[in-house]
């Protein structure tokens, strides 16, 4: 189904100081399909996320976008390498000074030709496919956690992005909203058929959703492959944190049942 | 530097953006600019008075209040005012989108944050700077003018002829000129702060209070070097 892979990354490493967040990462994502990057708490993968998107510069090793190494991009490459990014921040990043309306039409404004009666259909329409019709003018301050990162999901889709990259898009929110949040990506994913990225420790919504899944841990990738391969694997911390999350008996290793693999 | 003017090449200022910044701005920092320009002017009739009538001069208070006022007091109290009005508005409006992630998305939708954040607030404050550098000039004059006849007893007239001998019109330019020089440097560490403050609450706040006080330490320390250079003496 992939060419090849949209993003790459070779030896990516990342040191803040005397702690090192990333120690030698190489990941290929493909385009089209839904990668998963998890890994408990504090284990770089907000980190690694800012590499994609060129909001952090390695200290070794490179990080290539669409071809482009972000690193060695100048401020314009990176630029129109990011108009092709959309990105739901872990807690929305909205702009409170501006209307749930004004924050998805924000890319639009700036990036966009469109009238301020086209601007509004697009809007309203990305608005209904998070499931918030109606809240054009509603104060971003007057959202709970979970409208907010649906609202944070509209503005990431609304330039019809050919990435779009979620950061831990369950964190902070209770169960429900989380199992909702969860099938409204797997609908976007579904509608869009673009390529995801998903930055998670939720190992239950990521098996969900996820075509290939990656895990960090103490700033190395201990293990990749496809979701079902993955669920398999031997190596004992990527067992320790299925067994957390799924609460899989000890050493079975098997998938049946599990949401999307079942 | 220059990646700030490069970002305004590319992405412009809209200019509804320039306005809504400057009203902020001068608003927010006029009632307390009021006050404090004010009740400086009152003190500097008070003591221009006590330091020359044991030399008979009572009539040189309006063009001591006029000298101290235009050319030092004014600039330099619109610039610490505004600075504790707008200046810690920016630092602290700044550092907690940085907290939120709020520049990083503007980076991720490729809209540049010293374009869309900065370039408004230092045009805004270019704007308004000069308008409340004069304001404070009126201010500071019309109630040491108040003190020198109502309470002092001078003569209004004397006073006026004289604060009017004591000052030239290029003096009102120079008063503009530390005005847009004081607005650069307060809107420049505003913003630097901001977008330096650490993680937390803690880090909005030593963001806000090293903003105040380095735009108006640097603004005050300027100042000096500023009136040597406009007003004469040499550098030795």
């Amino acid at each position: 189904m992939s060419e090849g892979p949209l993003i790459r990354l070779v030896d990516v490493s990342k040191r803040f100081g005397d702690l090192v967040v990333l120690d030698g990462v190489s990941l290929d994502i493909p385009a089209g399909e839904t990668t998963a990057i998890i890994g408990p708490s504090g284990t770089g993968k907000s980190v690694l996320l800012k590499h994609i998107v060129g909001l952090l510069d390695p200290d070794a090793g490179e990080v290539r976008c669409f071809d482009v190494d972000m690193a060695r991009a100048s401020e314009a490459e990176r630029y129109a390498v990011r108009r092709r990014f959309g990105m739901l921040f872990q807690h929305g990043a909205l702009f409170d000074s501006l209307s749930v309306g004004e924050n998805v039409a924000f890319p639009l404004e700036h990036h966009t030709s469109m009238t301020a009666t086209q601007r509004r259909q697009r809007v309203d329409e990305v608005l209904a496919m998070v499931e918030l019709p109606d809240t054009f003018d509603r104060p971003t301050t007057a959202l709970s956690g979970g409208q907010r990162k649906r609202v944070g999901l509209a503005r990431a889709i609304v330039m019809e992005p050919e990435v779009v990259l979620f950061d831990e898009p369950n964190s902070g929110l209770d169960p429900l909203t989380s199992d909702a949040i969860d099938a409204l990506i797997r609908n976007m994913k579904r509608k869009l058929g673009i390529t995801f990225v998903i930055i998670s420790h939720d190992i239950v919504g990521t098996v969900a959703v996820a075509d290939h899944i990656a895990m960090l841990y103490g700033g190395k990738c201990i293990a990749q492959g496809p979701t079902a391969e993955f669920v398999r694997s031997e190596h004992p911390m990527v067992r320790r944190f299925l067994q957390r999350n799924l609460a899989l008996p000890d050493g079975t290793g098997g998938v049946a049942g599990l949401p999307g693999l079942g | 530097m220059w990646d700030f003017f490069g970002a305004l090449r590319r992405h412009g200022v809209p200019a509804s953006r320039i306005v809504a910044e400057a009203y902020a701005i001068g608003i927010r920092s006029l009632p307390i600019l009021l006050v404090i320009s004010g009740f400086v002017g009152t003190n500097l009739a008070l003591q221009g008075y006590n330091a020359f009538k044991p030399l008979g001069g009572q009539r040189l208070v309006g063009m001591f209040v006029a000298l101290a006022g235009v050319r030092e007091l004014a600039p330099t109290i619109a610039a610490a005012m505004v600075a504790a009005k707008a200046g810690t508005e920016m630092a602290s409006q700044i550092a907690v989108m940085r907290l939120r992630e709020q520049i990083d998305a503007l980076e991720v939708m490729a809209v540049n944050p010293l374009a869309w954040l900065v370039a408004p607030r230092l045009f805004a404050i270019l704007l308004v700077m000069p308008a409340l550098t004069i304001i404070a000039i009126f201010t500071m004059t019309s109630s040491a003018y108040a003190v020198a006849v109502f309470q002092l007893g001078l003569n209004g007239q004397t006073f006026l002829a004289f604060a009017a001998d004591g000052v030239e019109q290029i003096d009102f330019f120079y008063g503009v000129v530390k005005a847009l020089l004081f607005g650069v440097i307060i809107c420049t560490v505003s913003c630097w702060y901001g977008f330096r403050a650490g993680k937390g609450p803690e880090g909005v706040g030593q963001a806000t209070n090293g903003a105040v006080v380095t735009a108006a330490v640097v603004c005050v320390c300027l100042n000096y070097f500023v009136s040597e250079l406009l007003y004469g003496g040499s550098l030795p």
